[in-house]
C-alpha cells in the first residue's frame, strides 16, 4: 500500500507555473531534479514549462498518472480533485493552503475534497502541506528549499515549517532521511498510515515525528505497538500545557486530549516521547548511528575532570548507572595512562591526552563486559589535537558493537572535529547532558523492543446485572450514579463494603442496628460529588443517638450548602479501619478513550496529584506498573517494617475496572474513591463510587 | 356555559401552559373552547396595536378567531395605572364583561388566565378573585412546588381569595422527583384536609424550561456564525466555560443539552464543548473563533453564536431566559398535553366546571 505514492512513474503537477518564486514552479523544479519518473505540468494557460509539454487538464494526458501534486488555490482544488478521480489517479498530494486551518469556508472545502477523494478511492496527503520526499526513489514532491540527503530516518511532521527547519538543520549536519512527509491537515492520510508504511520500508530504520495530535487514538496504539517492536519511534507532541493545547485547538479544530493520556499511550505502545524538537533530532540521530546497548551500565571517558563529574551526575539523575570496571580493565588502563589519570569511572586521560591515549582507553573500556555504552568527552586545551582525536573516535565508533556518544565540548576549537564526525554521520552532542539523554533513549528502546504485549485476560463477571443497573439509570433519566449503584461493582466481582440504604431517620436507625455499630453514614444524592465538603459523611457512629444527631445535622448542612440538591436518602456502611485509601478512576479521553487513573487516596491527594495513568484495556503488568509508578508507592508497599498493602487485590480491582469501562462505553467517568486496601492477603473494599453516564 | 380562571401566586408558575394544554385537551374531546387573558401585562406590538404576548400566543396555538381586544380587553399601560392612582373611572368592569360575553358566544367553555400573581390588578379592583367573582367563575390555582414553603404560599393565596367557595381547587406544578413522594403522601392530604381539592401533581420537566437557539440569538442580539439550520434545537441549561479544558469536558458531558458560554478566544473550551456535543456555543466579547474551530462545529452540527457583551453580562441574560421560556414550539405543546393527560384529573376538572352534563 502507498507504494506508488512514493515511487510513481508518472507525476502530474496541477497548477505548475512558469514564474519563479511560485510554489507551482518550485514543486516542478524539485521533481525534475529527481530521477526515474516522468513529470507532467498541468496548466490551461501555457503550453510548455521548463521545456516540458504542458496539458490543460489531467484528462488530456495520454499516460496513466500515478501521483498528482495539487498547488492551485483552495477554491479550485475540488474541481481538480474531481478530475483526478475521473483520470483514475490513485494518489494526490494537496500542497495548497486555505483549508480548515484558515477559515470556515476553507473547512467546508476540506470536507468537500475529502468526500471527493473518498468517492474515487483516492488517497490524499494534506491539504496545507509542504509535500513529500523519498530519497530512495529520488522523489521530491515538495516546495522545500533543498532535497534531503539519503539516510535511514523517516520523518513526518504536522507542521510544514518544522519540516523546512529540520531539512535546513540536516543540510548543515549532514543527517540523512529515507522519507520526509509533511502531514498538513491530515484530511485523509495521517500518522497511522505512515507508521505502518515506515515499518515495512527497508530504507527506514528510525521513525521521527512532530505531532499536534493523533487522528485515531486506539488505532494509533495498535499500530505503534507493532511498529516499535521493530523500529524505534520518537515523537515530539506539542500542546503539553493548557496554553499550548489551546493553540492546537485553534489551529487544527481538534481537541488534543489530555497530556497524561498521550504520555500513557506513548509509554504503553513503546513510543519514545521527546520533549522538544532538539531532543527528537538528538534521539533520532543516536538511533540512526548506534547499535543498541545491552544494559544501562555507562563508562565515561574524559580529558577534563569537571566535565566528567557533570556527566556522571547527569547519568545518575536520569537512571543510567556509572559502572564499576573489571580488575583487568583497570590494570590495562594503568599500563598506558599517566600516573595522575583517573582510572575508575569517569576515566580521566588528563588535559594533554592525544588520540593514542583516547584510542587505548576506548579499546580497553569496550572490552569490559560491565560496560554497555560510553560517553566520550573532549575539551580543547592548547595541546589538544581535536581533529586527530575525532579521527580516532570515528575509527572505533564505526566498528564498535556498543554505542559511543561524543561530546566535543567548546566552540571554535572543536568545530573541525565536529565537522569530521558529521561527515561520517556521527553526531557530536553539544553538551554532555544531551549525549546522556540520547544514550538513555537507546537504553529505553532496548527494553521496549523486547516488551511483550499480552492481551488482558477476560475475567468472568455478571455483565447482565451491570447492564441492568445502567439501563435502569438511563431509563429513569439519571446521569450521575453514586452509592446507590455499588451493585455495578459487585457484578464485576469488586468487593464492596457492607452497606444498606435508608430513606428516612427511622429506617436509618434500623439499618444501623442491623449492620452493627460502629457505622458510617453517607448522603445519597446525584448532585453531590464532594460529600465531605457539604457535611454529607459522618464517621464512627456508635449508637442510635449518634445516628439521630448525625442524620439531622447532615440533612440540615446539605440543605444549607446545596439547597437544590436532590436527596434520595442515606447509606449506612460498616466502619472499616486498618487499611490504606487509594483511588481508581477513569475518564474518557477524546483521543484515546478510557484513561484509567490510580493514586493514593485521603485528604492530600488533590494537593499531591500523585497519580498514574494508563489507557484501558490494561493487562496485569500494566496494572502493576500503574501502582508502582506513583511517588508514594513505598507507603503502599510498606515502610519501616509496616506490613505491605494487598497489591494483588489492587491489581485485580484495576483489571476489573478496565474490563468494566471497556464493556460499557456509556460510562464516561468512573471513580472508586476510596478503595480501602487492607494488609497483604486481606483484600480490598470499595467504600464509595461515582459514575457519569453519557446520554446520546 | 362553563368557565375557569387559572391563577397563581407567582409569575412563571405555568398558567399559560395549563390554559393551553387544557384548551387542547378540551378541544380534542369535542368542546368549543374559548380563551381570555382579561388583563394583559406582557405588552407587545402586534401589527401596530398593543396586545399581551401570552394571550397572542395562545390565541394562535388554539386557533381562535376572536379579536385580541376581546381576548385581552384591558392592557396594563402606564396611562391606565396613572388614571387608577388618580381615581379616574375607566369603566373597566363593563369592558371586562362585554368582552367575556363576546368570547362566550357559541362556546361550551371559556378558560381565563390570570395576570401575573393572584393579587395583581387589585388597584383596579381586578385581582384574580375579583375577576372571578365579577364573571361568576371559579378559580383553579397553580403553584410551583419548590419546597415546603409552597404550602405557606398556598395558604396565603387562600386568604387573598377570602371566599373559598370560588376556589375550584389547585394543581401543584414542577415538583422535583425527590419531592414527589413527600408531596403525594403529606402535602396533598394536608391541603385536602384544609378543603382544597388537588387536581394534579405535575413533575418538573426540563424540556419545558428550555429555550430554542433562535430565542437565545434574539435575546442576546447575537450573530450566528455557523449552524443556521439548528436554530430550533432546544437548550435546557447553560454552562460557563471558564475552567481548564480537562475539567471542562467532564462538566459539559454531564449536561449535553446545554449551551456553553465562553470567550471567543478560548479555542480549547470551544473544542471541548463540540466534543461533548452540547447544543450551542455562545461566544462572548465579540472575539471570532478560528476557522478550524468553526469548521469542526459545523461538522458536528453545533450552532455557534457570537455576542458583543462579556461573559458575565451574557450569563445574566441567559439566567433570565432559561426557565422563563414562552411556549412556541410544537414539541413543547405536545409535552404539556402529555403531562396534563398523565398527571391531572381532567375528568374531575370537567365535572367541576359543570361541563359534560
Amino acid at each position: 500500500m502507498l507504494d506508488k505514492l512514493f515511487d510513481p512513474d508518472v507525476i502530474a503537477v496541477i497548477g505548475a507555473s512558469r514564474t519563479e518564486g511560485k510554489v507551482g514552479h518550485a514543486v516542478l523544479k524539485n521533481l525534475l531534479q529527481g530521477a526515474g519518473h516522468k513529470v507532467i505540468p498541468i496548466n490551461p494557460n501555457v503550453t510548455e514549462i521548463l521545456g516540458l509539454k504542458c496539458y490543460a487538464d489531467v484528462l488530456d494526458v495520454p499516460e496513466k498518472i500515478d501521483l498528482a501534486v495539487i498547488v492551485v488555490p483552495a477554491a479550485a482544488v475540488p474541481s481538480a480533485m474531481e478530475k483526478c478521480g475521473q483520470a483514475h489517479i490513485s494518489y494526490v498530494v494537496v500542497i495548497s493552503a486555505g483549508f480548515k486551518e484558515a477559515s470556515l469556508e476553507g473547512a467546508r472545502l476540506e470536507r468537500e475534497i475529502t468526500a471527493i477523494a473518498g468517492k474515487y478511492g483516492i488517497r490524499m496527503v494534506g491539504p496545507n502541506c509542504l509535500g513529500i520526499i523519498d530519497t530512495s526513489s529520488s522523489l521530491n514532491a515538495s516546495f522545500a528549499a533543498s532535497m534531503a540527503f539519503p539516510g535511514n530516518i523517516a520523518m513526518m511532521s504536522q507542521s510544514g515549517a518544522i519540516c523546512t527547519v529540520t531539512l535546513d538543520w540536516a543540510d548543515r549536519t549532514g543527517v540523512g532521511f529515507s522519507k520526509f512527509i509533511s502531514l498538513g491537515n491530515k484530511a485523509d492520510l495521517a500518522e497511522n498510515d505512515f507508521l505502518e508504511l515506515f515499518r515495512k520500508d527497508d530504507s527506514t530504520a528510525v521513525i521521527a515525528a512532530y505531532l499536534e495530535g493523533v487522528k485515531d487514538g486506539p488505532r494509533f496504539m495498535d499500530v505503534a505497538r507493532n511498529v516499535t517492536r521493530e523500529k524505534p519511534v520518537i515523537i515530539v507532541k506539542s500542546g503539553r500545557t493548557a496554553v499550548g493545547s489551546r493553540a492546537v485547538s485553534s489551529h487544527t479544530g481538534t481537541l488534543a486530549g489530555s497530556d497524561a493520556a498521550y504520555t500513557a499511550a506513548f509509554r504503553q505502545s513503546g513510543v519514545i516521547r521527546a520533549d522538544s524538537l532538539e531532543e527528537m533530532l538528538d534521539y533520532s540521530r543516536a538511533f540512526s548511528t548506534y547499535p543498541l546497548p545491552r544494559g544501562k551500565k555507562v563508562a565515561i571517558l574524559t580529558n577534563a575532570g569537571g566535565l566528567g563529574i557533570l556527566t556522571a551526575d547527569a547519568c545518575h539523575s536520569i537512571g543510567l548507572s556509572i559502572t564499576s570496571f573489571e580488575e583487568e580493565t583497570i590494570t590495562k588502563l594503568r599500563q598506558k595512562l599517566p600516573e595522575a589519570a583517573g582510572l575508575y569511572n569517569p576515566v580521566d586521560v588528563l588535559g594533554d591526552a592525544g588520540p593514542q591515549l583516547y584510542e587505548h582507553a576506548l579499546e580497553v573500556l569496550l572490552a569490559d563486559p560491565n560496560v554497555d555504552g560510553i560517553i566520550v568527552l573532549v575539551s580543547p586545551q592548547a595541546m589538544t589535537d581535536v581533529p586527530a582525536i575525532a579521527k580516532s573516535l570515528i575509527k572505533i565508533i564505526k566498528t564498535s558493537d556498543k554505542p559511543i556518544l561524543c561530546n566535543l565540548a567548546g566552540g571554535t576549537r572543536i568545530a573541525a572535529g565536529e565537522e569530521l564526525l558529521n561527515k561520517h554521520s556521527i553526531p557530536n552532542y553539544p553538551s554532555s547532558e544531551r549525549a546522556v539523554a540520547s544514550l538513555k533513549a537507546l537504553c529505553d528502546y532496548s527494553s521496549i523492543k523486547v516488551k511483550e504485549h499480552t492481551a488482558p485476560v477476560t475475567i468472568p463477571v455478571n455483565r447482565e446485572a451491570a447492564q441492568k443497573i445502567i439501563d435502569d439509570a438511563i431509563a429513569s433519566g439519571r446521569r450521575t450514579l453514586g452509592l446507590e449503584s455499588m451493585g455495578l461493582l459487585k457484578a464485576y466481582g469488586i468487593p464492596v463494603v457492607r452497606s444498606r440504604m435508608a430513606g428516612n431517620l427511622p429506617e436509618a436507625i434500623a439499618v444501623c442496628e442491623e449492620i452493627g455499630y460502629p457505622v458510617v453514614m453517607k448522603i445519597i444524592s446525584p448532585d453531590i460529588s464532594h460529600k465531605t465538603d457539604v457535611g454529607g459523611i459522618k464517621l464512627n457512629l456508635r449508637n442510635a443517638e449518634d445516628v439521630e444527631r448525625a442524620y439531622l445535622t447532615m440533612m440540615s448542612d446539605v440543605k444549607h450548602y446545596m439547597p437544590n440538591a436532590h436527596i434520595t436518602g442515606v447509606q449506612v456502611q460498616q466502619m472499616v479501619t486498618g487499611g490504606k485509601e487509594v483511588i481508581i478512576g477513569m475518564d474518557r479521553d477524546p483521543q484515546f478513550g478510557p484513561l484509567l487513573m490510580f493514586g493514593l487516596g485521603g485528604v492530600y491527594v488533590e494537593f499531591l496529584k500523585d497519580v498514574s495513568f494508563a489507557v484501558a484495556p490494561i493487562n496485569d503488568k500494566e496494572a502493576q506498573h500503574m501502582i508502582a509508578s506513583i511517588k508514594t508507592y513505598p507507603l503502599i508497599a510498606g515502610v519501616r517494617g509496616e506490613t505491605p498493602s494487598d497489591i494483588k487485590a489492587m491489581i485485580d480491582t484495576l483489571l476489573k475496572v478496565s474490563q468494566l469501562v471497556m464493556d460499557f462505553p456509556f460510562l464516561t467517568e468512573f471513580e472508586i474513591n476510596p478503595l480501602m486496601v487492607m494488609p497483604e492477603g486481606k483484600g480490598c473494599l470499595a467504600m464509595d463510587v461515582r459514575m457519569t453516564l453519557r446520554k446520546e | 356555559m362553563a368557565s375557569m380562571l387559572v391563577s397563581s401566586s407567582e409569575q412563571y408558575s405555568g398558567k399559560s401552559s395549563l390554559c393551553l394544554g387544557l384548551g387542547v385537551l378540551l378541544k380534542e374531546r369535542g368542546y368549543k373552547v374559548g380563551y381570555m387573558k382579561p388583563i394583559g401585562n406582557l405588552l407587545i406590538d402586534v401589527n401596530g396595536s398593543l396586545a399581551d404576548e401570552d394571550a397572542q400566543g395562545i390565541r394562535k396555538l388554539l386557533g381562535l378567531q376572536d379579536d385580541m381586544s376581546s381576548i385581552t380587553p384591558i392592557l396594563l399601560t402606564e396611562n391606565l395605572t396613572d388614571d387608577a392612582l388618580m381615581g379616574v373611572e375607566k369603566g373597566l368592569d363593563s369592558r371586562l364583561k362585554e368582552a367575556y360575553e363576546k368570547v362566550s358566544k357559541g362556546r361550551d367553555v371559556v378558560l381565563l388566565e390570570g395576570a401575573g400573581g393572584i393579587g395583581g390588578g387589585a388597584m383596579y379592583n381586578l385581582s384574580d378573585p375579583e375577576v372571578a367573582t365579577k364573571l361568576d367563575t371559579k378559580i383553579l390555582l397553580i403553584t410551583r412546588y419548590d419546597s415546603a414553603q409552597a404550602v405557606d404560599r398556598i395558604l396565603c393565596d387562600l386568604r387573598i381569595i377570602q371566599n373559598t367557595e370560588i376556589l375550584a381547587g389547585m394543581i401543584l406544578n414542577e415538583v422535583s422527583p425527590d419531592k414527589l413522594e413527600q408531596v403525594s403522601h403529606l402535602v396533598v392530604p394536608f391541603l385536602e384536609k384544609k378543603g382544597i381539592k388537588v387536581f394534579g401533581v405535575i413533575p418538573e420537566d426540563h424540556m419545558l424550561r428550555s429555550v430554542s437557539v433562535a430565542e437565545i440569538v434574539e435575546d442576546l442580539n447575537a450573530e450566528v456564525l455557523v449552524g443556521a439550520s439548528h436554530m430550533e434545537d432546544l437548550v435546557e441549561h447553560y454552562l460557563v466555560g471558564a475552567m481548564e479544558v480537562g475539567s471542562a469536558i467532564k462538566y459539559f458531558r454531564r449536561m449535553p443539552n446545554a449551551a456553553v458560554i465562553t470567550g471567543g478566544d478560548r479555542s480549547d473550551i470551544q473544542m471541548a464543548a463540540i466534543e461533548a456535543k452540547v447544543k450551542c456555543l455562545v461566544l462572548t466579547g465579540n472575539l471570532r473563533p478560528s476557522g478550524a474551530v468553526l469548521g469542526s462545529a459545523e461538522e458536528a452540527n453545533i450552532p455557534v453564536i457570537l455576542v458583543r457583551g462579556d461573559t458575565m453580562s451574557t450569563i445574566e441574560k441567559m439566567e433570565n431566559l432559561i426557565g422563563h421560556a414562552r411556549i412556541k414550539q410544537e414539541v413543547k405543546i405536545k409535552r404539556i398535553v402529555e403531562l396534563i393527560k398523565e398527571y391531572v384529573d381532567v375528568d374531575g376538572l370537567i365535572t367541576e366546571m359543570g361541563l359534560g352534563k
